[in-house]
Order: C-alpha cells, then structure tokens, then sequence
C-alpha cells in the first residue's frame, strides 16, 4: 500500500517523545525539514530517527534559497543527499523563493521578482538542485506579502514558468495561495485554472493569522485551518485527479499531539469526501 | 543576465538587516532604492509594497531572534535589565554573522559576533565568557551521537590513551560563568576550569576541575598516555587515574586504550 496518500502531519519537537514512544505510527506519514535533524545527536535526536525509522517520510526544505545567488554548501547538500537517502523520501521540496544574499541569511521565504529574468534564474539553480538529489525535486508555491521590483508578469504565469522550465514537480501549499488570494486579492479558484496541476505530487495545509495593524494576513502555521482552505483543498484534489498526500503543517502555538490528530482526523475526512464517487440523484425519478 | 534581480535581493537585503535601514526606507523608498542602483520602475515598486517590506523586516528580524533566548538566557536577563538587549540583537543582526543554512547555528553566530565585535565587553568583560558557556551547554546537548566504540578497558592504567565522550568540553574561564544565573547573571572574577559533557540520560554536566587536572586532560585529550602526562605536570598518577575513573562513572569518558 502506497503510504504517501491521505492527511499527514509535520513532525514537530513537543510531540517527538510521544510519537516515539508509539508502537506504530498514528498518521500515513511525516514531513520533516532535514536541516532541522542532520549533524545532531542527543535524546531529542535518538528519538526522531526512532520514529523515521520506524514510519514513512516525507521531507521538505527550508533553507536552500532557490532563487537566490548563494553557491549552496557542499557539505550542506551531501547532509541533505544522505538524509534522502536514509529516509527514504519518494521526493524533495523546497520553496520558490530567496532567503539569503551575500552569504548572510535570512531564514525567511522571501519573494522572487516575477520577471523573465527571475524565472531564468531560477530555472537554472531549480535544474541544478535536481542534478545533486537522488530523488524528484518539487517547488512550493509561497505566500508573499508584496512583489519584489516592478513585476512583468502576474505571480500565477511566475510560479507556472518556473514550473515548466525547471521540468519539475509541485508541493501545491493550499493555505499558501488562499493567503496570498486575500491579501491581494484574487479569486483561488481562478489562479488554479489552467495551472500545471498535472505537476502536483503533494500538498500543504496549514493555517493562518490575520494581523489587523498591518491589514494583513501572514502564514504563521499558527492556527487551526479554517474551512475555506478545506474547502479549497475539497475542491482541487478532484481536478488534480491522484489522492496525492496533504501535509497538515504547524510551526507556532503547536497544539498537543492529540489535538492536532483530531485536526488531521477531519481533514481526512474531508479528503476522503473529495474522491467519493458522486451518487446519482433522481434515479428513482428516471424509473418513473 | 541576473542583474536586476541580484540587485533588488542586495537592496531589501539593507532593508532587512541593518540597525537604519527600516528609517531610511520608511522616509524614501524610492531613494533608497536609487541609492542601490535600482531604476525608477524596481524603485517605485519598492515604494508601493514599503508597508509590506516593513513587515518582511520585522519578520525577518523576529525569526533570527526568536532561538536566542533559550540559548543565552542569563545572558539576555543581564542585558534586559541593563534595557539593551534589543541593540544587542539589533548590532548582531547588521553584522550578517547569521550564514549557515542551519537554523540552530544562529546560537554559535552570535557567539562568533561577540567575539568579533567585542560588543559590550566594556561594561561587561565576562559577557563573551558567558555566552560562550552558555552555548556549549546546548550544543553539548545536541552533538552527533558516535557508534558505540569496542575493545576499551573501563580502568585506567598508566601505559593506555583516554578516550573521551565526543562531549567532551575541557573549558577555561577568566570568570566563574558555570554559578551564574538569571538572579545573579554577573559571574565573579576569577580562574575557573571545567568539564562539560553529556551524561548517559543525555544530560549536560558540568565537572569544576583544578588548574592541574585541567592542564592534565588537555593532555590527555591530545593524545598522551596516562602516565605520561601525569608526569609532565608532576601529578600524583593515584590521584590521576582516580579523576580519570571518577570521569569515567559519569560518562565523560568511554574508556581507555
């Protein structure tokens, strides 16, 4: 049975005794950053590589600065290639953004300019990534809170091209493009249409915080997720037509494990619901 | 040709990260950005999102100080009270010292920064000390675990190595920085020699040693044998291989070869 289906959940530091000391593993799989585990030891430690062992993997990048000028470390991308490796990962993400310029990092997904030139750019390091990992390389869509430089396409044609010139795959952040669609205000439904989604091998879903000093929603993975992204996520699975995986992401506020299973609990639900077969309405009346 | 690109990344990147850039920014965006070379278009872009550039900043800047004060902790209530830990931050965070693409290596940045900028060690000349304890302690606690080593004797003997845990930390101070604490975060003056390490619940400990069983495991550490840098240091080797023993107990040490 393929794992790397249904709702997952992102591993995260308060759950790791708890989750270690299970006999199996309560979701179809987790999401882990290697950044966040390679070149570490101790207890905390023992017990991630517990629960990697014991459960399926996905992982997912945070700081490689796709689109940015950095060369990437080399001891960096022999950590992540080993760490693909023993975990078995079917793929790699990282985010369409930058978070470093001139050596000094940022640590923040920091948006791209959305012009040929960017999309060049990018291009060029997503196919140099590809050529170092041992496994498929995905872009995540961002959120951005404003366009970096004067824009010569829209962010949709940006992420598209890039997508299509990188030849690479899609982490579709559903959370993501609804955040983005509020804050500047687009319809979520529209920016879907006509997008590669044929590229998409798993999603993220997360939640939000909106900031009423700054009028502005920013991706803080810090709440729940509300129904309107659930619905969204309802809405795409059907048209991207595979029950590819959905990663339930928390970074703050992070609930306990049992809360944020009974969250995953019903976001499943709601996946299942996306591929149940459509009954047939008025049957009875096509009798008559 | 990345050129614009490039120089929209090193532009907001002055924004982000320097102590004025938020001011010069907020006052005239679009100076700002001719400042760096952009053209009028990539500036007045700059100026229409400056609200939201503001908050990539304080985004930014919240998520590079956010790990330092479960790092530095006596440090941070020292520099509190004294209502400067916000420069202190703030200094650290222009001098671009953050480069690793690991998240956990902000803490060992910072401490690379103080050393470097010499910040605040006039008022406080125990602060680079400080945070340098401060840090080993955490990164005692998260250092790669070594496969389990074979063939070691558990007593010491005069003709045989040490092996030490990979913890290991053979630490001298200028200041007794091990007794300070957020009630009492100036530590006193004074030579202070220590071991640190992780024990086999995989806790941090930490061992005051003398002057002498300092400079004995140093030697030990560079590979001497027992008895040799016992004698070097005109050691009592009983008393040597007790220390050695007793380090041994706590997991200092594996064993001996």
């Amino acid at each position: 049975m393929n794992p790397f289906t249904g709702v997952g959940v992102g591993l995260r530091r308060p759950h790791l005794e708890q989750v270690a000391a299970l006999t199996e593993s309560p979701v179809p799989f987790w999401e882990i950053a290697p950044e966040n585990v390679v070149g570490q030891g101790g207890s905390r430690h023992r017990q991630v590589m517990k629960i990697l062992e014991r459960d399926p993997v996905i992982t997912h990048g945070l700081s490689m600065s796709m689109g940015g000028f950095d060369e990437w470390e080399r001891d960096v991308l022999d950590n992540l290639r080993g760490f693909l490796t023993t975990t078995r990962s079917p793929w790699h993400s990282e985010h369409l953004c930058w978070t470093s310029y001139g050596g000094a990092t940022t640590h923040e997904l920091l948006p791209m300019p959305f012009t040929r030139e960017s999309v060049s750019h990018t291009v060029a390091r997503a196919r140099q990534m590809q050529a170092e990992l041992p496994v498929p390389f995905l872009f995540e869509n961002v959120s951005y809170y404003a366009e970096l430089g004067a824009a010569e396409m829209s962010e949709k044609q940006f992420f598209a091209e890039v997508l299509e010139g990188a030849d690479c795959g899609w982490l579709l952040d559903i959370n993501n493009l609804y955040v983005n669609s509020r804050n500047h205000g687009f319809d979520a439904k529209e920016w879907l249409e006509g997008m590669p989604l044929q590229r998409v091998q798993q999603m993220h879903i997360a939640g939000h915080t909106w900031f009423e000093e700054d009028q502005l929603i920013i991706d803080t993975h810090g709440a729940a997720v509300i129904d309107p992204v659930i619905e969204l996520m309802a809405w795409v699975l059907p048209r991207i037509g595979r029950p590819v995986p959905v990663l339930l992401e928390r970074d703050t506020d992070i609930p306990t494990l049992e809360e944020l299973l009974a969250e995953r609990e019903s976001i499943q639900k709601a996946y299942d619901a996306a591929f149940a077969p459509v009954p047939i309405l008025g049957v009875g009346a096509l009798r008559d | 040709m990345t050129d614009n690109t490039l120089a929209l990344q090193r532009c907001v990147m002055d924004l982000f990260l320097d102590e004025k850039g938020a001011a010069a920014f907020a006052a005239d965006a679009c100076a700002f950005g001719a400042e760096r070379g952009l053209d009028e278009p990539d500036q007045a872009a700059l100026n229409r999102f400056k609200p939201r550039l503001l908050t990539y900043r304080n985004l930014i800047r919240f998520a590079l100080e956010d790990p330092l004060p479960d790092c530095f902790p006596i440090l941070q209530t020292l520099l509190e009270k004294a209502d400067l830990w916000d420069a202190c931050v703030d200094a650290f965070l222009a001098s671009r010292f953050i480069q690793s693409s690991y998240y956990r290596d902000i803490h060992p940045a910072f401490v690379a920064w103080l050393a470097s900028s010499g910040w605040g060690q006039d008022t406080w000349p125990f602060l680079l000390q400080l945070a340098h304890f401060e840090y080993i302690e955490v990164e005692i606690l998260r250092w790669p675990d070594e496969p389990p080593l074979e063939g070691l004797a558990s007593v010491p003997a005069a003709d045989l190595q040490v092996v030490f845990d990979g913890t290991a930390r053979n630490l001298a101070y200028a200041f007794a920085v091990h007794q300070a604490t957020k009630e009492n975060p100036e530590p006193d003056a004074g030579e202070t020699f220590l071991l640190g390490y992780r024990d086999a619940d995989g806790d941090f400990m930490v061992s005051e040693l003398s002057a002498h069983a300092s400079a004995f495991l140093a030697r030990c550490l560079e590979g001497d044998r027992i008895g040799k840098a016992a004698s070097a240091l005109d050691l009592d080797h009983i008393e040597a291989l007790e220390l050695l023993g007793d380090l041994r107990d706590k997991g200092a040490i594996l064993g001996f070869r």
